[in-house]
């Protein structure tokens, strides 16, 4: 099944009566998404604000975002993915096993609580974070929490929303899908955006040293990623555009320090709900902005011969 | 003292909230008040300045001008066989789409934090 059953945050805001936060941590990584999207602001059809309003959080332990709940449920970790089947047969009516619901540390009768205070909600809404989609099961456990909340849309209003982290992500998916019609790692080599997670994912690629140039702006994988990729950027030539510079910048051939993005550098970001922002910044960067330099690469990279794709002797399509 | 600058509404660019009803304070070089923001946006807002606390660029870690090291990036971008454009995510959605463009005419592959 494919698609996302979502909304913008402030139809959370005005609506949703009914509100999971699971493998997430809003207290202390989204710390105004109660406050000013979901829990306490009054809507216009929760005129109650957080009275009125139902808070259920799941995850491995309890963190500080528990204290805002009304609900936490303690998921084994790993098990996500399980919980999220055994919910959806649930929904469905459909029998479950005890015993292995009992591997989620979970029993069948918190799951059908769950389930019974879901479907009574006028309008549901469930935020993933980091702890459910990049732990055991990754995009899986996205892709069954989105299927729950679409499901569920036989029964009331329903909708799910990933919790993104760094500040334009969100805009990095939107501007890759209406680009190449793929959301990340896309390549480009044959001339045509070509999809495959796994495969074309930057931490596969360097760990396997299948790049021979890195470009690298608006990140720190130096800092981040795996010991073996990070050795991989510090062979081949790397590029990076920072405000700072970054542990990757240390290893790279080549760094140019750009203005921060929103402190100084004007544009769009995107919030995590997919709505586009303007950005006013406060000062004035010595430093040319990320979208400069960007240019200027590729006015340069456009002064010399085409590249053209082998593709078995057969014409090429760039 | 440096005149100050009031900015009604600005944007955090900290975590995929983008609130965008931040007032700043700025002093010349630095932003000294981050009204509404939470602790990780004002922490934001206050650690990037203005000053020139780098150099322009570096190429083989010494300091060089933009100009140069703009000139070796499009070299080494164009001589590979599968260059990698990863990141995007603090950077504006303008840069992002520079990005796909530049992705395109090297032939490489285009990725960001979302596939970690």
């Amino acid at each position: 099944m494919g698609g996302k059953v979502t909304c913008t945050l402030g139809e959370v805001k005005n609506r949703a009566d009914f509100i999971i936060y699971w493998g997430g941590n809003p207290a202390e990584c989204h710390p105004r998404h109660f406050t000013k999207y979901t829990l306490t602001q009054k809507g216009k059809f929760v005129p109650n604000g957080r009275k009125g309003r139902t808070m259920v959080l799941v995850d491995i332990r309890e963190t500080p975002s528990g204290k805002a709940a009304d609900l936490f449920l303690q998921v084994r970790p790993g098990k996500d993915f399980e919980m999220v089947t055994a919910l959806r047969a649930l929904v469905k009516g459909q029998p479950v096993d005890r015993e292995r619901v009992a591997e989620t540390g979970l029993t069948v009768e918190q799951l059908q609580d769950l389930v019974n205070q879901m479907k009574a909600a006028k309008f549901g809404v469930l935020f993933f974070g980091m702890g459910l989609s990049m732990t055991r099961g990754k995009h899986m456990n996205s892709a069954a929490v989105l299927a729950l909340a679409a499901e569920l849309n036989a029964f009331t209003k329903f909708v799910a929303m990933p919790m993104r982290g760094h500040g334009n992500v969100t805009g990095a998916d939107v501007v890759l899908r209406y680009t190449t019609g793929y959301p990340f790692g896309i390549n480009l080599c044959r001339g045509y955006p070509r999809f495959n997670p796994g495969e074309f994912s930057t931490v596969d690629l360097l760990v396997r040293g299948d790049n021979d140039a890195a470009l690298i702006l608006g990140a720190d994988p130096g800092a981040t990623m795996p010991q073996p990729a990070i050795e991989h950027l510090a062979r081949i030539p790397t590029i990076v555009l920072d405000p700072k510079v970054t542990h990757t910048s240390r290893l790279a051939k080549v760094h140019i320090t750009t203005a921060a993005t929103g402190v100084s550098a004007p544009g769009t970001v995107y919030r995590m709900d997919e709505v586009p922002l303007p950005l006013r910044p406060a000062l004035k960067s010595p430093y040319p902005t990320d979208e400069e330099v960007m240019r200027r690469i590729r006015e340069e990279v456009l002064k010399k011969p085409a590249w053209l794709p082998a593709t078995n002797g057969r014409a090429a399509i760039a | 003292m440096p005149e100050l600058k009031i900015v009604k509404n600005a944007t955090c660019t900290f975590c995929g909230c983008v609130c965008d009803d931040i007032e700043l304070h700025a002093e010349g070089e630095r932003i000294v008040e981050t009204k509404r923001a939470c602790s990780l946006g004002e922490s934001w807002f206050k650690n990037h300045t203005a000053e020139r606390l780098y150099p322009d660029a570096l190429i083989d870690g010494q300091p060089a001008t933009v100009a140069a090291a703009v000139e070796a990036a499009a070299d080494y971008l164009y001589r590979a066989h599968m260059p990698l454009v990863y990141g995007l995510s603090n950077v504006t959605c303008e840069a992002q789409r520079e990005a796909v463009f530049l992705a395109e005419l090297i032939g490489g592959v285009i990725d960001s934090h979302t596939s970690l």
